[in-house]
């Protein structure tokens, strides 16, 4: 391959990475993949997509990643083809654009003149050095101060306003290529993971998501409390855990974490996410002896033996279990009676009817459960979400400029005719021509009426 | 509750200003117009008020939230943007061709929260997840977006009409008289759409921050935050096609529709067809 045809390759390459035609083509194949992302179900255990698919679809659609389609390579270059695409078509565009910083503005030429969308000649008394400063007064007051053009006549003027707003679809641009670094950084120096806490119990690691290794926290939580509260209905109110950060075994801070309020400590965030009973902390019974009638109610807690006051006989809870075979929350007891083998029988909050029926010398009923819960905390840790808010504030600013401000510049000539001055102005705006229309005719009125005398004398052309 | 009673009745009302704009349209007469504009004024006054009561409603139960809290709330306000945006451009276009093509819109979303008896109309206290003021910047951003684009879909239903005409060569009928030259709905289109699309990136901006409070990440691919990238997309294609004249007048208009087409999708398809963490509204 000769010089001039690698030359040729490579031109043909960049002129295809930074055409438009890429741009729509990309946004179109991003949408309609993206479409397929909400319709097949992203990271299911496999067991449920062999519900609805056939093993062998299955496969396909493994290997060619639509099942963790976000992340898939080819979704991934999908990204970063669009990145490129976005930066060479702004560098493409950015060189013409540049002019209007980097040149001063030149003198016009009459087929310039002539080429501008908004024009109004009129007359003022007086040599032009006599209405400059009327001119440059009028123009100030109502538009912006104007500069002698260079290389110009005297008489040659030009003003400009929001020449920011020709930079706009930069910032929008580099937005988006913000945006998409603080996703990176979060996702190659941050992580997420997860941490079950039973009450009174604290961790310093946590199982991350996805990959399932453990992290190192650098210090520990502990949860001191759970709590749930419900509205009247029923529908949940507030889930609250009630954690304390320690370093070291020392006390850092001690907070609530609730849905919409995380906890965040050293860069990591915990969001209440998740919440279950791990056993119980406390419960109250109600013993009847059936031979006296007499009912005595008594704390007692899984696991220790709690004698009957006035008999000769114990129990133990052996264990509790939330919900036994649909019937609620239930506690396993043995009781121990002399001379006799000892008992196990389960008993019921919900069904107390169960302890009625069950014969024997004693009856048992919970009168409360103290439940003890665990806490779901979500962990975070993502260094880039600032650099994606950053991102998110260029693009909103990037669309204001683009959207809601235009480039509008603004000629004036003056030339001497006789005892009077010719006016001529002329504008151009890049966006909002029918705004600018307006814009213009207040001009031309407000230079009309500086008059150094003789209004009625002055003429219009079109 | 009275402010649900007050909603269905502007329900009708809207299916009313419907009819008048259409009457308003086939007989070109600016009494007619003028009556079918004060009637749209005044039904967005009621739709207001009762929006307020039920604000006030909520109070008085103990459980004060803004409206904008399930899919009968937000399926309200979506039909009050649309109205109160569709009177500004009505006023700010001093025409009236418009209202035959978006009061539709207003009637019948309205009409689904209200008459759809699977839609409850019940005021009920927020569950955790919604208890943020993320909540009022994100459903107030969005929705305005959503009628922005409600307006756009209309103009290119318009557009796409007055087009068919002038290429059949056919004379202007009753019905399309007084649409605005097919140059003029094009730069309707655009303007609708560059109000709704600054503030469809807003409310996924707000969207996620949200998220971020909530669920612990700004993104991650829910089908409802998938989708209103989906939309993004489309939308960002018509203003790239638009923007450098590749595309004009029939295309973008199409792509304005189609725009709007996945508006409705992450509404309601996504909840309804698909699953995922987005399942108030």
């Amino acid at each position: 391959m000769s010089k001039k045809d690698e030359n040729g390759l490579f031109s043909s390459l960049w002129d295809s990475l930074s055409s438009l035609r890429l741009t729509i083509a990309l946004l179109i194949i991003l949408a309609v993949a993206s479409i397929f992302g909400t319709v097949i179900p992203q990271n299911a255990p496999p067991g449920e997509y062999l519900q609805f698919y056939k093993p062998s679809t299955y496969k396909i659609l493994k290997i060619l990643g639509f099942l963790d389609m976000y992340h898939a390579g080819w979704f991934t270059f999908l990204l970063a083809l669009l990145s490129f695409n976005l930066v060479a078509c702004s560098l493409k565009r950015f060189r013409v654009t540049w002019r209007f910083f980097s040149h001063a503005q030149e003198p016009l030429e009459a087929a310039q003149w002539k080429a501008l969308p908004l024009r109004q000649t009129f007359f003022q008394k007086g040599l032009p050095a006599d209405v400059l400063p009327l001119v440059r007064e009028a123009l100030s007051r109502t538009f912006r101060t104007p500069k002698v053009i260079r290389n110009s006549q005297a008489g040659h003027l030009f003003a400009e306003k929001d020449k920011l707003s020709r930079l706009g679809v930069y910032f929008i641009h580099l937005s988006v290529l913000v945006i998409l670094a603080g996703a990176l950084i979060g996702y190659y120096f941050g992580f997420r993971g997860n941490v079950n806490l039973v009450e009174g119990e604290a961790a310093d690691r946590v199982i991350l998501r996805h990959e399932g290794q453990v992290q190192p926290l650098g210090f520990s939580v502990r949860l001191d409390q759970f709590n749930v509260s419900l509205y009247t209905s029923g529908a949940p109110k507030e889930f609250k855990s009630t954690v304390t950060i320690l370093e070291r075994a020392r006390q850092v801070r001690t907070e609530p974490i609730l849905v919409n309020h995380p906890l965040t400590y050293k860069g990591i965030s915990f969001y209440q996410s998740s919440y279950g009973v791990a056993g119980v902390k406390k419960a109250v019974l109600r013993i009847k002896d059936r031979l006296s009638q007499k009912e005595i109610t008594l704390p007692a807690s899984v696991g220790t033996k709690t004698e009957i006051p006035g008999a000769a006989s114990s129990f133990l809870l052996a264990q509790f279990i939330q919900d036994l075979q649909g019937m609620g929350p239930a506690l396993q007891v043995l009781l121990f009676e002399s001379n006799r083998p000892h008992e196990t029988f389960w008993i019921l909050l919900n069904h107390p009817e169960f302890s009625e029926r069950r014969p024997g010398p004693y009856q048992f009923t919970i009168k409360e459960i103290e439940p003890k819960y665990y806490s779901g905390l979500q962990v975070t840790k993502d260094p880039g979400v600032w650099v994606v808010w950053a991102g998110c504030f260029l693009m909103m600013a990037g669309f204001y400029v683009t959207f809601f401000l235009s480039h509008r510049r603004l000629w004036v000539r003056l030339t001497e005719k006789g005892e009077e001055t010719r006016v001529e102005i002329a504008g151009a705006s890049h966006r909002d021509r029918a705004g600018f229309e307006k814009e213009f005719e207040k001009i031309g009125q407000a230079l009309r009426e500086k008059k150094t005398s003789k209004p009625e004398e002055s003429e219009k052309y079109p | 509750m009275i402010s649900t009673k007050m909603l269905t009745a502007v329900t009708f009302l809207y299916l009313l200003c419907t009819v008048l704009y259409i009457i308003y349209l086939a007989f070109r007469s600016e009494r007619l117009g003028k009556i079918a504009g004060g009637v749209s004024w005044v039904t967005l006054l009621i739709h207001t008020l009762a929006i307020s009561l039920r604000w006030v409603e909520s109070y008085q139960m103990g459980i004060g939230h803004a409206p904008l809290s399930n899919m009968y709330e937000s399926l309200v306000f979506f039909s009050w943007c649309i109205a109160l945006l569709h009177l500004l451009w009505e006023w700010k276009l001093k025409s009236r061709f418009l209202g035959a093509f978006t009061m539709p819109f207003a009637f019948l979303f309205i009409a689904y929260a209200s008459l759809t008896p699977g839609i409850s109309d019940r005021i009920d206290p927020l569950i955790p997840a919604l208890q943020s003021n993320w909540l009022h910047a994100h459903v107030i951003t969005c929705f305005i977006s959503y009628a922005s684009f409600a307006l756009s879909c209309a103009m290119s239903i318009i557009y796409l009409m007055k087009l068919r005409e002038e290429e059949k060569g056919q004379k202007e009928t009753r019905l399309t008289a007084r649409f605005p030259s097919l140059d003029s709905l094009d730069g309707l289109v655009y303007k609708t759409i560059v109000v709704g699309f600054p503030l469809l990136t807003l409310g996924i901006i707000t969207g996620a921050a949200w998220a971020n409070y909530a669920w612990g990440s700004y993104w991650s691919w829910d089908p409802k935050e998938t989708w209103s990238l989906i939309t993004w997309f489309v939308y960002a294609l018509f203003l790239h096609a638009r923007f450098t004249r590749e595309w004009r007048g029939k295309r973008t208009a199409l792509l304005s529709i189609i725009g709007f087409a996945a508006v409705i999708f992450t509404y309601f398809g996504v909840n309804y067809v698909l699953s995922g963490l987005h399942s108030y509204a």
